[in-house]
């Protein structure tokens, strides 16, 4: 664990889910933990914990270096598991997009709510893709119910966040006119495929894994909103510093056992 | 539909298409409490995250020769019935509520204001009924033990009593509702084994039924520290079947 730092990664489409083939993102995750082999454990409770969702994940991770779980809420019943003691022994929790609605209103009736506060606090970094992004700000913008309309967050972050903001444009007009009239408090509009860093609840880094996506600064002021792009770093196919022999090595028994 | 429809609920301690492959004894007798020849029914698979699996199942079971089936999903509003929940929920004859997590399950509903909205359908004569957390949810408190420790959870209280489930299925799930009887904070209620289910029509019993032979429901009642627990007459579906034809 990063002891004293605070960190979130939420990301406005990407990773795995979204970019199967293209892991730089979920690599880049990986990479915050600050350790050669973290500790992943996906929640993939927005969804519903369907068995193809936590299987892609699986797939995404098995063969990387770290040392990956699932938590599912809704098999608690066949897999019983210790929720809190299994989270905060964690590097990095990272939750999956669906209804944020849904999300937020099982975590609280799991009391997940507080025990995630407790890992944040603890360092272990949080991270998220859509719903599983938007959760960590005080708005965010969902289609929970349908139609895009704004839904209460865990309020780490402050201020709001609309993903999908080039994937789903349907969500944009209605977050800007949110912001606007102050019904949503300003934030950001995260692109598919870029990712904003948080250092306790200063935005530190905006990275991206594709040319041409952005995030928005978004901010009101007396009726009139105001749209700023921030330009993302480009992330290398490898990011970071170059694996260590061993652990190539480590990664390829990895990926032999998982073509079995 | 008729006019006055009184407010019925079904609550199996587990059974029906869910558990009882091949054993349509259940599902049966809720379709028919609609009164209904080719009955509206709606399927919410919230309790299972709206498994896929479950949802197929449904529509295996409930298909369209004898019924018109719907499913609500709140985790792809976009997905099954469409429009407005609330509208579709009071237009229906009968809803369904499949098992799984009922602390997900009521947290969920809750969220998307589906607690209103089906006591209102309660209220106007929609058949209620499901099993297991689909049991649970309707009573005021419900024994749970899906979630590591067994607990108590507050259902929507349509029902003023407590319930357990799967009372003769999983193992110390009487121990456990008597310990919670007896700690005091839970209200008297009925207990159900798989395969019974109980019918009430307002808040009382009407009758206790079973799709197997030796599945019972049981009245349970606490008096000065005392479980009394008193198993309710139990029909058995296919007798019932039998001397109806």
């Amino acid at each position: 664990m990063s002891q004293g730092s605070r960190r979130i990664f939420g990301l406005g489409g990407g990773g795995f889910t979204i970019e199967p083939e293209n892991p730089v993102l979920d690599r880049f995750i990986l990479s915050l933990a600050g350790r050669p082999i973290p500790r992943i454990c996906f929640l993939p409770t927005a969804s519903g914990d369907p068995d193809d969702h936590i299987a892609r994940f699986h797939a995404a991770f098995d063969g990387e270096l770290c040392e990956p779980s699932h938590l599912s809420l809704f098999r608690l019943g066949r897999r019983p598991v210790a929720v809190a003691e299994h989270l905060l022994s964690q590097d990095i929790i990272y939750v999956g997009g669906g209804s944020m609605v849904n999300l937020l209103a099982i975590w609280a009736a799991h009391e997940l709510d507080r025990i995630l506060v407790e890992c944040w606090r603890q360092g272990i970094v949080l991270a998220g893709l859509s719903a599983g992004s938007m959760c960590w700000f005080e708005v965010g913008v969902t289609t929970s119910a349908g139609k895009p309309a704004p839904a209460r967050g865990l309020g780490l972050l402050p201020g709001s966040n609309c993903v999908h903001y080039d994937g789903e444009p349907a969500r944009r007009p209605i977050y800007l006119e949110g912001v606007r009239t102050g019904r949503i408090p300003g934030g950001y509009g995260v692109d598919d495929g870029v990712g904003l860093l948080f250092e306790g609840t200063r935005l530190d880094r905006v990275v991206t894994s594709r040319a041409g996506a952005h995030a928005y600064r978004v901010h009101g002021r007396d009726g009139v909103v105001t749209e700023t792009q921030l330009q993302p770093e480009r992330l290398s196919a490898a990011p970071g510093h170059e694996a260590p022999a061993d652990v190539v090595e480590l990664r390829r028994v990895h990926e032999l056992r998982r073509r079995g | 539909m008729t006019a006055a429809r009184l407010p019925q609920i079904v609550a199996f301690g587990g059974g029906g298409f869910s558990r009882e492959k091949g054993n349509r004894l259940l599902d049966d007798y809720v379709l028919e409490q609609t009164a209904v020849s080719r009955p509206r029914v709606c399927f919410l698979p919230s309790a299972s995250g709206d498994a896929d699996h479950y949802i197929v199942r449904f529509y295996r079971t409930f298909d369209a020769a004898r019924c018109e089936p719907t499913h609500v999903s709140l985790f792809r509003r976009d997905d099954g019935a469409s429009g407005d929940l609330r509208t579709h929920l009071l237009s229906q004859d009968l809803i369904y509520v499949g098992g799984g997590n009922v602390i997900s399950l009521l947290g969920v509903w809750r969220a998307h204001g589906l607690d209103e909205i089906l006591r209102e359908c309660w209220q106007a004569g929609v058949v209620l009924c499901g099993l297991s957390a689909g049991s649970l949810c309707w009573f005021a408190q419900g024994v749970t033990a899906f979630v590591g420790e067994p607990r108590v959870v507050d259902g929507l209280g349509f029902l003023p009593w407590s319930n357990a489930v799967h009372y003769d299925g999983e193992r110390g799930r009487r121990e456990q509702y008597h310990g919670f009887l007896r700690a005091g904070g839970l209200r008297p209620g009925y207990a159900c084994d798989d395969g019974a289910a109980l019918h009430f029509v307002g808040h009382d019993l009407e009758r206790a039924v079973s799709s197997r032979r030796g599945a019972r429901a049981y009245r349970v009642e606490i008096a000065a520290d005392e479980v009394t627990e008193t198993p309710l007459r139990t029909r058995h579906l296919a007798r019932m079947a039998a001397m109806a034809a």
